[in-house]
């Protein structure tokens, strides 16, 4: 009898600290990710608003940008706040962000509006998951980030609506062309996530 | 004796668990008296304990089981203890690794809390510098032999971590705020200063090691001009840049692709 109560108690001891650990993970790969995720949402705005800047979807892609600005500032006080590390990849989502939202804005506005939809797609649902393992590891402990998290989702949801509304699914080849981009801001989520 | 030893310790050996039975339940009858949570020593907190009395014998057995097992025979644990160690003199070294980097942490934390002006970042990284590795001072001829374990490829992973561990601590105490690539070059060039200093301590046999410090010092200064430089060449890339803008925007214009 008191042997097995001295046997669970060191056990219930290691997993405690491993919950600890695990949840401090678990906080440091969603601020990486997602700091990430808002400088490449930051750089594809830009992007589209150096290609389409005088045109009529100009002041609509600024408005978001705004946003994302926010974000991102938000998540970079974030880092230094829970002393989480920054992904490694930051210059390929420096370069590749900018280089997609060019590139689906030389496609037309339909383009930019059709890229703006797969990415916030790809990201609202990527900030559920998120919400999903915060709310499962520790709600009273994360209430900060939490909120932060999901004001971001319905901000980005509101994105995509908005791309929606703009004629997102009149742009050439809209279906393989979102999907190629869903493609991609996955893979990129999964990496920056690792490192 | 010592043949009866290490036959309880080969049929010992791989059996952590029991083992940790053993040495809990000694635990737990020594410290009875003092309150119930201590009564549950913990299988963590055991290891810790045995670990710390074993560092006063690296002088005499260098890092070591031999160590371990004098550290767990002192705290009147059984020898055999050291089975719990798996890695052996590596788990030691570990351990005063972490232990200095948390001393380290400590002082870090009264040197920037509660004052009205922050301290110098540059002056405040050398002290840190040079004051983790004063600590090792006192183990110095027993750590060329610690380093070789820290090298040794099934210990590496652990020794970069601790590495990068503390490099991370000394930034952030700094005030470090860099949220982009910074992060990691600052990490890794003080962790290149940090570690040829230290190799450099080895064979100084300076007093009080002066030459490690001037050695510091200078390599500090490298770091600062090396910073400057790329700065440099970061803003000569930006006015390169504009200017590569600005020759885009000329050849619009003389195609007459201007919208504007």
């Amino acid at each position: 009898m008191a042997s097995t109560s001295l046997l669970r108690i060191p056990c219930r001891h290691m997993s405690q600290m491993a919950r600890q650990k695990r949840s401090r993970e678990l906080v440091d790969k969603i601020i990486r990710v997602d700091h990430a995720g808002e400088l490449g949402a930051d750089r594809i705005y830009q992007g589209q608003l150096a290609v389409l800047g005088n045109t009529s979807v100009g002041p609509v892609i600024k408005e978001m940008w705004e946003d994302e600005k926010i974000h991102l500032e938000t998540f970079n006080k974030l880092i230094v706040q829970h002393r989480a590390r920054p992904t490694v990849l930051l210059p390929i989502w420096n370069v590749a962000g900018f280089a997609l939202g060019a590139g689906s804005a030389l496609l037309g506005k339909e383009g930019a509006m059709a890229c703006t939809v797969a990415v916030e797609a790809v990201i609202g649902d990527h900030y559920n998951s998120q919400i999903r393992d915060l709310m499962e590891d520790d709600p009273e402990k994360h209430e900060e980030l939490l909120k932060i998290i999901k004001k971001f989702r319905d901000d980005e949801l509101h994105h995509h609506d908005t791309g929606l509304e703009h004629d997102a699914e009149k742009a050439p080849f809209y279906q393989a062309l979102t999907q190629v981009i869903k493609i991609g801001c996955k893979g990129a989520i999964w990496i920056s996530e690792k490192i | 004796m010592l043949i009866n030893k290490d036959l309880r310790c080969s049929r010992l050996n791989g059996q952590n668990i029991r083992l940790t039975q053993i040495v809990s339940r000694n635990c737990s009858t020594s410290d009875k008296s003092t309150s119930e949570t201590s009564t549950e020593e913990t299988e963590y907190e055991t290891k810790e304990r045995i670990l710390r009395a074993s560092l006063p014998f690296v002088y005499q057995h260098g890092w070591t089981n031999k160590a371990i097992t004098s550290g767990a025979e002192k705290e009147g644990l059984p020898g055999v203890a050291h089975g719990m160690f798996p890695r052996g003199g590596a788990e030691l070294v570990f351990f005063f690794y972490r232990e200095c980097n948390q001393q380290l942490v400590k002082q870090m934390k009264k040197q920037t809390e509660n004052v009205e002006e922050k301290p110098k970042t540059g002056e405040f990284i050398k002290n840190s510098v040079e004051s983790r590795l004063r600590m090792i001072i006192p183990y110095m001829e027993k750590w060329p032999q610690a380093m070789a374990i820290q090298t040794m490829p099934q210990n590496a992973i652990e020794s970069w971590t601790n590495l990068g561990r503390l490099m991370d601590e000394i930034w952030f105490y700094a005030g470090d705020q860099s949220v982009d690539f910074n992060w990691y070059t600052k990490r890794a060039s003080l962790a290149g200063v940090y570690k040829s200093t230290e190799i450099y301590m080895l064979q100084d046999r300076s007093e009080n090691y002066e030459n490690t410090w001037q050695f510091l010092d200078r390599r500090l200064k490298d770091l600062t001009t090396f910073g400057k430089v790329t700065r440099n060449v970061k803003q000569s890339g930006t006015v390169a840049s504009e200017g590569l803008y600005g020759l885009g925007i000329m050849a619009k214009n003389m195609c007459r692709m201007n919208s504007r």
